[in-house]
């Protein structure tokens, strides 16, 4: 039973590092930082739990907010550029960050171990679930609480102003800015609330792998990251969610019996996605008809 | 800094320029697609390896000499691009340009994917030319190896440049970047010139493959990642579209990441490329050879 949960606390980190990248993607930006944010995120959290002592949640808001102040600050550089230029200057930020870990040091001892990041060899020993008694299926449903809210307040942005100017950026750039849009002020606090998401996603990532390494937050990652919104489609928060699914629970966990020939599909899976469904397997077709059979299933019990 | 330091970073600088050429090769990939179809295709430095591995395996049974490899490759290297091509592209709606990019990326793993299934993963050795051969200038080595891999990218720089600006296939290429509406009316037929370009930048992605495996000495799945960010900052770097550009940054960056490598070790060297690009993003965010605005 154990797997299970533990592949549900899985798809709960990587539904939030689906979503940051989806705020960043409804903008019309595509970013491949979001697994330095999430690295970010990990490192900062898993500090003030270890080192610091901290409680979690505190650890968890605080790893967010640097994410946040991070992603903001890189957020007006890289978006003077835009289309590959951007692509690249994520790519680029986001090597920067892991190798910065790569490369980070800070050790303190107590008693007999010496605790912290050590260079490439990572960062061991995060151990908060376990010291505290947390079980998987608490761990569990601590990260759905998360994932819940974040795709509750996403959900609720969708719908509400914000959403909205989103998404005409989005669409249109030179028709946003005409119609009184500031473009550059919308684009960085897309990036700034895809940095907080991404920043708490990685807390929890590191806390329950209980051991981070640098190597974990490399191009892979950030690819996982934008591949998620872009499969699932970027209409709607429950694609991201679907295609989550559909990627660690189908192609990783699911295919497993297949041994060696999973990775071949894996990616081939992923080129037959984009050519059947090119605007992502959830995208607004789909939510018409949808609510056109609702709809029809209501008229005839009126009827 | 005492003459043997002095000696040492100029040696270092001189052999990073010499590999450089590899990078050079792979940032005009990536700048000839997207300046053809507006789009980047991920996968092409995965591409690039791979077609130096076909090479390697077809030509496994027979002793084959270096030279044919080198041209098998190239010869994998069009196929290989005709086919990302017709799997990655041709089907998907050109107005959603995130869909291309994912499908790049899936056959970036896929390539990847039967790379590591074929080998089981175990890097092969790959041959090199003039590997015996050592020039002296001074107090320098010039390796001759590395000297043939830059003289073969140059070379196909100049081939690539004529083909470009005295063909009739270079001329419509040109055009369809500029104004794609336009070349159609003109008779251009978009599906043929971005079928041929992506066969062209194949045959110089594995003529680029074969040149890193000839550099290196061995082929490795794992080399395709870290390349195709290179390429893609050489690209940044060198001004998108341009291929002196491509041709410039990627010497800059080959010469100054060994020189990095010499001055702060293996572990620190790509981190100072990142500030490098990032200096230019924000300094000069149209790469060195930033073409004029156009009127579009």
């Amino acid at each position: 039973m154990d797997f299970y949960f533990g592949l549900i606390q899985i798809i709960g980190v990587h539904t939030l590092l689906g979503l940051s990248a989806y705020c960043v993607l409804q903008t019309g930006q595509v970013s491949l930082a979001q697994a330095g944010f999430f690295a970010i995120g990990a490192y900062v959290a898993a500090m003030l739990t270890v080192l610091a002592q901290w409680p979690l949640v505190p650890a968890l808001l605080l790893a967010g907010i640097v994410s946040g102040a991070m992603a903001c600050a890189v957020g007006f550089p890289a978006l003077r550029v835009k289309g590959l230029m951007l692509v690249v200057a994520t790519v680029a930020f986001g090597e920067a960050v892991r190798l910065f870990f790569f490369n980070f040091n800070y050790q303190l001892e107590r008693g007999e171990l010496y605790i912290g990041p050590h260079g490439g060899e990572g960062f061991r020993q995060i151990r908060y679930f376990p010291e505290h008694g947390w079980s998987t299926l608490e761990v569990a449903l601590f990260i759905w609480v998360v994932v819940v809210l974040a795709m509750a307040a996403l959900w609720w942005m969708d719908r509400s102003r914000a959403g909205a100017v989103l998404r005409a950026v989005g669409e249109d750039e030179f028709a946003a800015q005409s119609s009184g849009i500031n473009v550059t002020a919308v684009k960085v606090s897309a990036m700034t609330v895809g940095g907080v998401i991404a920043g708490v996603g990685g807390g929890i990532f590191a806390h329950y792998t209980t051991h981070i390494e640098h190597i974990q937050f490399g191009v892979v990652l950030a690819t996982f990251a934008i591949a998620y919104p872009i499969l699932g489609g970027l209409s709607n928060v429950f694609g991201t969610l679907l295609a989550v699914i559909f990627i660690q629970g189908f192609l990783i966990e699911g295919l497993r019996f297949m041994g060696d020939w999973r990775n071949l599909l894996f990616g081939g899976l992923i080129v037959l996605a984009m050519n059947v469904r090119p605007r992502g397997l959830i995208d607004a077709g789909t939510i018409a008809a949808l609510k056109r059979v609702v709809l029809r299933s209501k008229e005839k019990a009126g009827a | 800094m005492d003459y043997l330091d002095f000696i040492d970073t100029i040696q270092s600088l001189a052999d990073g320029v010499l590999f450089g050429a590899t990078y050079a090769l792979l940032g005009i990939g990536f700048t000839l697609i997207f300046g053809v179809m507006h789009k980047l295709n991920l996968s092409f430095a995965a591409a690039s390896i791979g077609a130096a591995y076909a090479s390697l395996l077809i030509l496994a049974g027979v002793k084959a000499p270096p030279v044919l490899v080198f041209l098998m490759a190239a010869g994998c290297g069009g196929v290989i691009g005709g086919l990302v091509y017709l799997i990655g592209f041709r089907f998907i709606p050109l107005a959603n340009p995130l869909a291309t990019l994912m499908s790049t990326v899936g056959l970036l793993l896929l390539i990847d994917e039967i790379i590591v299934h074929t080998t089981a993963g175990v890097p092969l050795s790959y041959p090199a030319l003039f590997s015996d051969v050592i020039i002296r200038v001074g107090p320098f080595n010039l390796r001759g190896d590395l000297m043939f891999v830059f003289m073969l990218g140059c070379l196909c720089m100049v081939l690539l440049l004529l083909l470009l600006y005295r063909t009739r296939l270079g001329l419509a290429t040109r055009a369809m970047s500029q104004q794609p509406v336009a070349a159609e009316l003109c008779g251009i037929s978009t599906m043929r010139v971005n079928i041929l370009t992506f066969v062209i930048t194949g045959v110089v992605g594995g003529i680029a493959g074969a040149m890193i495996g000839a550099a290196i000495g061995m082929l490795s799945p794992l080399l395709s990642l870290p390349l195709t960010v290179k390429g893609l900052i050489v690209t940044v770097i060198g001004g998108l579209g341009s291929i002196p550009g491509a041709i410039i940054a990627g010497l800059l960056v080959g010469g100054l990441e060994n020189l990095f490598q010499y001055w702060r070790g293996v572990s620190e060297r790509d981190l100072y490329i990142m500030l490098l690009l990032f200096v230019f993003l924000v300094f000069r965010p149209g790469g060195l050879f930033a073409p004029a605005a156009g009127r579009d």
